[in-house]
């Protein structure tokens, strides 16, 4: 596997935190990074011990239901965050590179167990890292509140729920560094982020990315660049300019986002730096009256010699090529071009950005680096990204969620 | 990431005791923004004060209590800001004030000219705080004790003053507290602990990112382009050919030179080994690697940089068939972009992450590549202008050691002989060039 760097050893992220403190929603986004740039990272938490297990009751919620008075639910409550541990040790022992731990991590004693627990059973080299998340915002609790748990536990109400949180506030105790554990905690959504003792490439790289996190739910646009000759000729690659056509689709998709946009000048637009991506985009921004920042980041996969070659004339010229990546099209790798794996190494600064983005998202790129963008939020497997369909004269909106992504398609006549 | 927007200003000030890395942490950063292609410039208090109150000032001047002395500092430290502000409005993108600017009072003034002067900037406060001894020491030892203040004083005088000058700052040390309501960056211990308080933006982020991965490990770093590869014979651009005959032997003796360099098996392992996925580096890594029995990473990010329509052809062909390109290139170098290909500054922008990469790294670090990947690197640790990257001289069969020391870099160029394995060495040194640059008179820190 063509990762950008395998890591000698295994990584173990615990999250920490009160519920409603958006840890759940953290551990899907990183799981969702890591599953990305091409780790096999996988969430271990009480929920999923119990979901995969039918010796628990399914209709109470272990994760939520905490009545410290109630020993029997305490007890489930350890059993099941313990089922969590085993199996995620298993995960990586076997072939897992990282493991996310969504358990009983509320006080100092609860971690040093859990820290003995992994120096015990796991037999190889590894280094864990402790993500805690704060909240003492009234607004942002409410706010986390609105979007996750409502729907998971219909018949709470804020009032009740955040009587429960209080009591369970009394014996959490935040990372302290007298624990001597690398850790970030995160204050109130990034607003205020400490780090103690980093160390290591991938924990680095986590950390930059946790601070680009934020909870506002804006509009991610994927859209292709309109239609030039090579599309006509059935051609692959090569720097075409738009065709007549195209230039009048390009009007088209202007006209549409006026509307969807609504006069929002403060979005985040991005083209390539192909001639295709420009003229999209220089098109559409002078309707919106706002200018794309232009990013090589985004041009199109580098088809290497098959660049310019009508489809039919590769499969002639090069059918051994064909056959490669047949066989396997997610790690394939044009002669001297890329792969689907280099085009997501390179496109990860963008995503970044998008991360970062408060505000309404536009890109106007190209297929197989759309294809990739598109996976980041919507595939659980690199693997689907060769068949993803990402049509021309289309606009995919995408609003990522607190644990989904909605999308919406739009074709543009 | 190219293309990112620059029509924000950006101001940066540092705040804390002396000897905390101030100046360490202003100067690299500046290095960093002015390779990414922003103007940049560091603007430190003390030069100023250096300039016009002259260098013989002992501990005594900085005594809180020294009311003339205090407004003279205070003078030079208003002077210093408006050249900032100056720099920004003329066309500067980041201005780095280097300071202590250890009281809320000075904090809150700064910060109500800098917004004042300017709609939308963006200030970042980084504040470095250290209570180890040791590293403090240490940095007395390797910055001050040569520095203008004591040149006419003997060095345990010098440390014991400075030690005094010190203590004169703690007296009246505020640390930075949230209700100032500043986006800052609190960096402890040189990065044990981080804190970050309202930090947004694009390139803020990225100097979080930076800062987190800096530190004071004296590691050193070996460049060397792949052995001669069989286009390089026949002067052609691009491709992916593999090794020449002279290039096999070149590796083979890199590998000599490498396995002496690292004698233990303890040093060898420590070794982060990155090299291309074209087929004449990987070659030359192999050999490199199988000697030392190390892996080495490939990373397309450091292939060589992407001559577009012109791939395969020599300098000759390339002037016949796309003559106005070829003047075009003789021109502007740097920001020439081959038709379907890529431009220095492209390349700048995509090994940015190597660069981080090897900030972070805390152990020795190989790297083979190739010439205009490694003018690039190469011109980062070095501190060369922007502007001198396409021309830099980076010859086949040589390793270049560049290691890093407090505000430079040292450097020893290995040119070894690919068939008698004879080696000879061009060295470096920091002080003979630190002397160069304090000799010229300068507030600025270019």
């Amino acid at each position: 596997m063509q990762q950008y760097k395998k890591t000698q050893y295994k990584l173990i992220l615990v999250l920490v935190g009160l519920p409603a403190r958006g840890k759940t929603h953290i551990s899907y986004k990183l799981n969702r990074y890591l599953n990305w740039i091409g780790y096999k990272s996988e969430i271990f938490s009480i929920k999923g011990a119990q979901q995969n297990n039918d010796g628990f009751d399914q209709k109470i919620d272990y994760e939520l239901e905490i009545d410290p008075a109630n020993q029997q639910f305490v007890e489930v409550r350890q059993q099941l965050s313990q089922i969590a541990a085993q199996q995620l040790v298993q995960f990586l022992q076997n072939d897992g590179d990282i493991a996310l731990y969504n358990g009983l991590t509320s006080t100092k004693a609860d971690r040093q167990k859990l820290k003995s627990l992994f120096k015990e059973t796991l037999k190889l080299e590894y280094q864990t890292f402790w993500v805690e998340s704060i909240c003492d915002d009234p607004q942002v609790i409410l706010n986390n509140f609105n979007e996750s748990k409502l729907s998971r536990f219909q018949d709470k109400t804020i009032e009740s729920f955040t009587n429960h949180i209080n009591v369970l506030a009394k014996d959490y105790q935040s990372l302290e560094n007298i624990e001597n554990l690398s850790y970030i905690k995160l204050i109130n959504i990034g607003k205020l982020v400490k780090v103690h003792m980093l160390e290591g490439y991938l924990c680095s790289k986590i950390v930059s990315f946790l601070l680009n996190l934020h909870a506002n739910n804006r509009q991610i646009y994927l859209v292709r660049s309109c239609q030039t000759e090579y599309h006509l000729l059935d051609k692959i690659g090569g720097d075409p300019e738009l065709s007549a056509t195209g230039r009048q689709h390009s009007q088209q998709l202007g006209d549409y986002f006026i509307e969807e946009l609504k006069g929002n000048k403060n979005i985040t637009f991005f083209s390539s730096q192909m001639k295709r991506g420009i003229q999209t985009a220089e098109i559409v921004g002078e309707k919106l009256g706002i200018k794309a920042l232009k990013t090589k980041n985004l041009d199109e996969i580098d088809y290497g010699i098959c660049d310019g070659l009508t489809v039919k004339e590769i499969a002639a010229k090069y059918p051994k090529q064909i056959k490669e990546r047949k066989a396997n099209p997610l790690e394939f790798k044009y002669p001297r071009g890329e792969s689907f794996l280099d085009v997501i190494h390179r496109v990860e600064p963008i995503i970044y950005e998008i991360e970062r983005s408060r505000e309404p998202v536009l890109i106007i790129a190209h297929v197989a680096v759309l294809k990739c963008l598109y996976a980041y939020y919507h595939c659980n497997q690199i693997s689907e990204i060769p068949n993803i369909d990402i049509p021309i004269n289309c606009v995919i909106k995408l609003v990522p969620i607190p644990y989904h992504c909605l999308e919406s398609r739009v074709i543009i006549k | 990431m190219q293309g990112c927007n620059r029509s924000q200003k950006i101001a940066i000030c540092t705040v804390g005791l002396p000897a905390r890395g101030k100046t360490y942490i202003s100067r690299k950063l500046n290095r960093y923004f002015n390779w990414l292609g922003y103007k940049s410039r560091v603007f430190i208090n003390g030069n100023y004060r250096r300039e016009i109150c002259g260098t013989e000032c002992n501990s005594q001047f900085f005594d809180p209590h020294n009311e003339t002395a205090q407004k003279a500092r205070s003078d030079c430290a208003k002077m210093a800001l408006q050249d900032l502000i100056q720099f920004l409005k003329n066309g500067g993108d980041v201005g780095i004030l280097d300071g202590t600017n250890i009281t809320r009072e000075r904090r809150l003034q700064i910060e109500s000219d800098l917004k004042q002067s300017f709609n939308g900037i963006q200030t970042l406060w980084i504040e470095s705080i250290c209570n180890d001894s040791k590293v403090i020491q240490n940095n007395i030892r390797l910055t001050k004790i040569n520095n203008p203040d004591y040149c006419n004083v003997n060095s345990d005088e010098a440390t014991i003053d400075f030690l005094n000058r010190i203590k004169m700052y703690e007296q009246i040390y505020e640390t930075i507290t949230d209700d100032e309501n500043l986006s800052y960056i609190k960096t402890i211990n040189v990065g044990a602990d981080i804190i970050v308080h309202q930090v947004y933006g694009f390139l803020l982020s990225k100097i979080v990112s930076f800062i987190m991965n800096l530190h004071t490990y004296p590691r050193p770093i070996y460049l060397s382009r792949h052995g001669e590869s069989q286009y390089n014979v026949d002067d052609r651009v691009g491709g992916d050919s593999d090794l020449s005959e002279l290039g096999e032997m070149y590796a083979d003796k890199l590998a000599d030179f490498f396995f002496k360099e690292f004698p233990t098996k303890e040093t060898k392992n420590e070794i982060i080994f990155f090299t291309s996925t074209m087929r004449r580096a990987i070659h030359t890594s192999d050999v490199v690697a199988s000697k030392l029995d190390i892996q080495p990473l490939q990373l397309k990010t450091l292939d060589e940089i992407n001559v577009g329509i012109c791939d395969g052809m020599t300098y000759t062909e390339i002037a016949q068939k796309f003559p106005s390109d070829f003047q075009e290139r003789k021109i502007n170098k740097l920001g020439y972009r081959y038709p379907r290909g890529e431009s220095y500054l492209d390349l700048i922008s995509r090994i940015e992450p190597v660069i981080f990469e090897i900030e972070r790294s805390r152990q020795p670090v190989m790297i083979i590549a190739h010439q205009a990947i490694l003018r690039c690197l190469y011109a980062y640790f070095h501190q060369n202008e922007i502007p001198e990257v396409p021309t830099l001289d980076i010859p086949l069969h040589c390793v270049i050691k560049l290691t890093p020391a407090a505000y430079f870099c040292d450097e020893k160029r290995v040119l070894i002989n690919p068939q008698t394995g004879e080696i000879s060495i061009k060295e470096e040194y920091v002080q003979e060039f630190v002397r160069s640059k304090s000799k010229q008179k300068s507030f600025i820190d270019l």
